[in-house]
């Protein structure tokens, strides 16, 4: 299960340290699992993708 | 209040020098004295600038000639280190091998220097402006309490007169909770409204640049300054800039003060709860409607802002992960840089719908009440090295939970928000109240704030260091 855990992480730590990350992020998980059971299928999400930005950066050639 | 210089802010300095009562080096002159005096206790300034005096003396020699900049001529601010500056290094509070930021001035600290500031140095940031702590910067109420974070240095400097203004960045609260700590203005403007061209990216859809000032005041003439339209900022708005000094003075009879009392009024401390309620009837008294209303969606938040901001954050710091150079991170700031990888796309997009669910509710809420209020944080300042802290009924809480509970939601939103000093605890600690707004509405947050700001006393106290 480690092995699975440091391939999502993509960072080669030595077991101790993933347990402490893993510790460190329950209550962030916690969290987010509260949010995941909110209903929001019909939101936009608040970021919108605007093509034209790029057009408007007066500093590059 | 004193009538040293240093302890002077920028509303009464400003007319007199322009007046030439006072000279811009001599005001210098004293915040580095002030600083050579006390920052040894206090560890504000990770870097005084060796240029800040002929800096000075260039004003000086303008404002004689008749060139009068504005506000801002002459007067000595700190910018936080994790803006990037021409004369000065940029070290985001990063001591980590191998990280290099450009020396150049980012758009803040550039409309600063036109405006005549003098940029008096670099003020320290948590590492990255992750957290809220400032190591090793102290509070200048009490040494031996933190002055929150992440722009503690700017805090701390501002409150103890080593510079009459300085920048801070707010991602989940990181100018409101230091300016709470510390007895100062901190204003987080509306996301769009001041430009973060050159500051450090933390989260890119919650980072916010903006003041902490001594006065009501000083952050209007600030933000008239700093407010603006930068295409090198892409969510920088092109949007007129109202003149902010205009909101000041005006009395608030009549306007309707909101006030959330569901998540803002949960667990607080005892005293803080006290001073903040005493402030809303004040501003009651004063002539304003109090509407109560709740914003059940609230509770949901903190998953929201751990999903944003640590995705976000890790995304920023890729490459400082695959170089092993997090490694060297401070111990808290390399947890949370790590574990932002765990964060799905899916939660992360979640975020961002809650979010809009979320404006959406304030915007409701807007369409009834001209301002919101409440407190900054629901805790004073915390010892060094504490991590938990009492709260309501003996409840012992996280600092870490504590400190941003009342800020980051504004973050989320974008809306702009203040917090002003409101008294103080039984420890002699500084308490906060918190006054946001209708997007780009800042004109109201500052007249409220004014009006709060005048009735009371709280903006002539000095910390006795």
């Amino acid at each position: 299960m480690s092995d699975v855990y440091r391939d999502i992480l993509g960072l080669d730590l030595p077991p101790e340290r993933l347990k402490e990350l893993l510790a460190a992020y329950r209550t962030v998980a916690t969290e987010i699992q509260r949010l995941r059971e909110l209903d929001l299928t019909d939101v936009h999400p608040a970021i919108i993708f605007e093509p034209t930005a790029p057009y408007r950066r007066r500093d590059e050639p | 209040m004193t009538e040293e210089l240093w302890a002077q802010p920028i509303e009464q300095l400003a007319p007199a020098i322009r007046s030439g009562k006072v000279s811009p080096v001599a005001l210098t002159e004293a915040c580095l004295d002030r600083i050579a005096e006390v920052d040894a206790r206090l560890r504000s300034f990770i870097q005084v600038s060796a240029g800040a005096l002929d800096a000075a003396r260039t004003a000086e020699r303008e404002i004689a000639d008749g060139r009068w900049r504005g506000p801002l001529h002459g007067i000595p601010i700190g910018v936080k280190d994790n803006y990037f500056t021409q004369d000065m290094p940029t070290t985001a509070g990063s001591t980590a091998p191998g990280l290099a930021f450009p020396m150049r001035d980012s758009a803040a600290a550039a409309r600063l220097r036109n405006a005549g500031a003098i940029l008096i140095g670099k003020t320290r940031t948590h590492e990255f402006a992750w957290g809220n702590v400032t190591p090793p910067v102290a509070n200048p109420w009490d040494l031996t309490r933190v002055p929150s974070g992440s722009s503690g240095g700017s805090g701390a400097a501002v409150a103890a007169g080593l510079c009459a203004a300085g920048l801070g960045s707010d991602t989940g609260g990181s100018i409101r909770m230091p300016a709470s700590a510390c007895g100062t203005v901190g204003l987080k403007p509306t996301f769009g409204r001041v430009s973060r061209d050159g500051i450090v990216p933390h989260s890119w859809s919650l980072d916010h640049a903006g003041p902490l000032t001594r006065t009501v005041t000083d952050t209007a003439h600030l933000m008239q300054v700093l407010a603006g339209y930068d295409p090198a900022d892409p969510a920088c708005q092109d949007r007129a800039v109202p003149d902010y000094r205009r909101a000041l003075g005006r009395p608030i009879k009549g306007m309707t003060v909101g006030v959330c009392r569901n998540h803002f009024f949960d667990a607080l401390q005892e005293d803080v709860e006290k001073s903040v309620e005493q402030a809303i009837d004040d501003l009651a008294r004063a002539g304003a409607h109090i509407r109560e209303f709740r914003i059940p969606l609230l509770e949901y938040g903190l998953g929201a802002i751990f999903a944003i901001e640590l995705s976000s954050s890790t995304a920023y710091h890729d490459q400082s992960l695959l170089a092993g150079r997090a490694a060297h991170f401070t111990p808290d700031v390399r947890t949370l840089v790590e574990m932002g990888r765990l964060v799905t796309g899916a939660d992360y997009l979640k975020a961002e719908q809650y979010r809009q669910a979320l404006m959406l509710e304030y915007r409701i809420a807007f369409q009834s009440v001209d301002v919101v209020v409440g407190p900054t944080t629901p805790i004073t300042a915390w010892r060094h090295g504490k991590w938990e802290v009492q709260v309501a009924g003996g409840q012992q809480e996280s600092v870490l939970a504590a400190s941003w509970r009342f800020t980051y939601p504004y973050n989320l939103t974008g809306l702009p928000a203040i917090s002003v000093p409101c008294g103080f605890d039984r420890d002699g600690l500084p308490i906060g109240l918190q006054i946001a707004g209708r997007p780009f509405d800042e004109p109201a947050v500052l007249r409220v704030a004014h009006a709060y700001e005048r009735a009371h006393p709280w903006k002539n106290l000095m910390p006795p260091l």
